[in-house]
């Protein structure tokens, strides 16, 4: 199924396919505007016409305007009332299978869902189009507290008050804010709000809030198409941002995969040179201390003993 | 019919002839049903027709060739079962059709499978942006791969940290932001993991059922969490004693959970009791949290914390 890429011409296939899942979606429903199918289906408004029109002229001999595919446009709507050929849609690819049951298994780990509601009982039903009883599919997704109290906020509009830790600072602050998307990415939650204190979009970690307050309240709820401005922990290319050169040895590649870094160079011992932007020594003194050998400042010179201030300070609780 | 047919309307007219009649059709007879859709001469009409037939399966639409007997003995004749291309009716109710709706606006996998499977099934995607949502992205174009190598039982050739490996891939498994494979290694003869992200290159797949996966193979524990990760070693001490400070607390008993609390203090700070049979994994998780926590016994696990400060303190990275 090729539908919505959009790269030049459209080849033969793609628009066949296309056609081939677009029909039997419109026969379902006999009457569509054209702007919103062509919308649903990520194609232009010409696209769309295009496709419809050459279907129209489509069926089995003798190609009689009763053998021919039943489809036409009249004031804005698409119209497909009687169903000849390609009624029903085409089977699934193992593809399409694989990433709607994923899709589904996501979903029914977010708060609200029930282990018998309808998209479990949808799941099994997907789930007959695999080969296997076995799962061959399974989707982790973190388990954070608070998330369905900012699900709730944001349909609300309700205004909250929260104790929210930057572990980048070192320190924590006292926030009104108005949730306006709860969004999951690489495994960590975060809600993206209107900030009272900053007067702007932030987005925040939700693991790093330790306090909610219901204030009770209220602002109009969000409806969607809502932006949110990466602020916060994920400033990393900020201009104002100190940049460093660390030197990764292999065992610690996972300060390479954790943290976006603005280039990195592989050397022949499996080690790599990466240059990242810290916001703060004190971030940068934690990752040192974290990764230990592993992980050397190569730039700025003035920083090259920040690990081993880092680690100073934390030893005087040991002795 | 238009002698200047493009291909794509002679792809659809194919494929509704063949669905349409119910005996095989040679290409003689496709093409006096076709009239002049395909071109008049035997050479070029034979390779416009195996193009369409390329494509037509591609797009998973089986057209079989049957051998003709008796006068027509040896000539190839071709047909098309609607059944064998067409989606059985999975029973989904209005409410189910709608939760997977719901599920496939809100987690993202890709830009194109799980919307294809939404309007076979006669769903619609979302055209909003929602006010949740899940992020799960697996690369498009390595999706139908890896789908077909675990639902249809393919090994799957790929490189991996610069090794060629045949895998035997069990399952597929999303968790932390990154897709796993798990699967029966031949190059270590060994059940392995591997990241998709690390994967070098493309994938290549065997047949179908090319290996058997073991019955008691189970997906949800084929990749350890950080917890069980902090459990899973050789070190000296299973669990150790962790005060934190209790600007930090919170946070660690909402991962480790209510049972991990050993004692709490007046001053807000909680001693947890922590596993740490993995001390590099251990060393990762107390070291970020810098000054604010401390091991304090067993012994042997804090004489390890205090030599790794000293070693670190000690450091000289100037050169």
């Amino acid at each position: 199924m090729i539908l919505g890429r959009r790269r030049g011409p459209r080849g033969a296939a793609e628009r066949v396919s296309g056609l081939l899942v677009m029909l039997p979606w419109l026969m379902e429903r006999k009457r569509v505007k054209l702007a919103d199918m062509a919308k649903q289906f990520k194609l232009s408004e010409a696209e769309l016409i295009d496709d419809l029109m050459m279907a129209a002229v489509c069926g089995v001999p003798p190609y009689s305007p009763d053998a021919l595919i039943d489809v036409f446009i009249d004031e804005g709507e698409v119209i497909a009332e009687v169903p000849l050929l390609f009624s029903r849609p085409l089977q699934m690819t193992t593809a399409e299978v694989f990433a709607l049951t994923s899709m589904g298994i996501a979903a029914q780990q977010l708060p609200g869902a029930t282990a018998k509601g309808n998209l479990a009982t949808a799941l099994v039903k997907l789930r007959r189009l695999l080969p296997s009883a076995q799962d061959v599919v399974s989707v982790d997704i973190a388990q954070v507290p608070l998330v369905g109290d900012f699900l709730h906020a944001v349909e609300t509009g309700e205004q909250i008050l929260i104790t929210y830790f930057s572990p980048v600072r070192a320190d924590r602050s006292e926030r009104t804010i108005t949730p306006r998307q709860v969004f999951e990415d690489g495994g960590h939650w975060y809600v993206a709000a209107d900030d009272q204190l900053s007067g702007e979009r932030r987005v925040f970690r939700i693991d790093r809030v330790e306090k909610l307050q219901n204030l009770g309240t209220f602002v109009t709820p969000a409806t969607g198409e809502q932006g949110g401005e990466i602020g916060d922990d994920a400033e990393w290319f900020n201009d104002s941002m100190q940049q460093v050169t660390l030197l990764v040895a292999p065992r610690a590649r996972w300060v390479v995969e954790s943290y976006p870094y603005i280039s990195r160079t592989k050397n022949s011992d499996g080690s790599a040179q990466i240059t990242m932007a810290v916001s703060s020594e004190h971030w940068l003194g934690r990752l040192l201390l974290r990764a230990g050998k592993d992980v050397r400042v190569v730039e700025p010179v003035e920083m090259r003993d920040l690990g081993a201030r880092t680690a100073a300070a934390v030893l005087k609780r040991y002795v | 019919m238009a002698s200047k047919t493009s291909q794509a309307e002679r792809m659809i007219n194919l494929l509704a002839l063949l669905v349409q009649r119910s005996q095989p059709l040679t290409l003689r007879q496709i093409r006096n049903e076709l009239g002049a859709q395909y071109p008049s001469g035997n050479v070029a009409a034979r390779a416009a027709f195996e193009r369409d037939k390329k494509e037509l399966r591609e797009m998973g639409i089986p057209i079989e060739m049957v051998t003709l007997g008796g006068d027509s003995a040896g000539e190839g004749a071709y047909k098309v079962d609607r059944r064998s291309f067409e989606l059985s009716d999975l029973g989904l109710t209005d409410a189910e059709l709608k939760a997977l709706q719901l599920a496939a606006a809100t987690v993202r996998i890709g830009a194109n499978h799980g919307e294809a499977a939404l309007w076979k099934l006669g769903g619609e995607r979302a055209l909003n942006k929602p006010l949740t949502s899940v992020n799960i992205e697996l690369d498009d174009e390595m999706m139908p791969v890896l789908a077909a190598g675990i639902v249809e039982r393919r090994i799957l050739h790929f490189v991996y940290n610069g090794e060629n490996r045949s895998v035997h891939p069990y399952g597929l498994l999303s968790r932390g932001g990154f897709w796993y494979i798990i699967g029966f290694d031949d190059l270590r003869n060994d059940r392995r993991v591997f990241r998709v992200d690390r994967i070098e290159g493309v994938i290549t797949k065997d047949e179908p059922k090319s290996f058997k996966r073991p019955a008691d193979f189970d997906l949800s524990k084929a990749v350890p969490t950080e917890q069980e990760l902090l459990r899973d070693g050789d070190g000296v001490s299973k669990t150790a004693i962790v005060l934190v400070d209790a600007s930090l607390a919170p946070r660690v008993r909402a991962e480790f959970g209510q049972v991990s609390v050993a004692k709490e203090r007046a001053d807000g700070s909680i001693e947890f009791e922590i596993p740490c049979a993995n001390m590099a994994a251990f060393r990762v998780w107390l070291f970020a949290m810098v000054e604010r926590a401390e091991v304090l016994s067993p012994p042997e696990i804090r004489s390890q914390v205090r030599a790794w400060l000293q070693d670190m303190a000690a450091r000289n990275d100037q050169s």
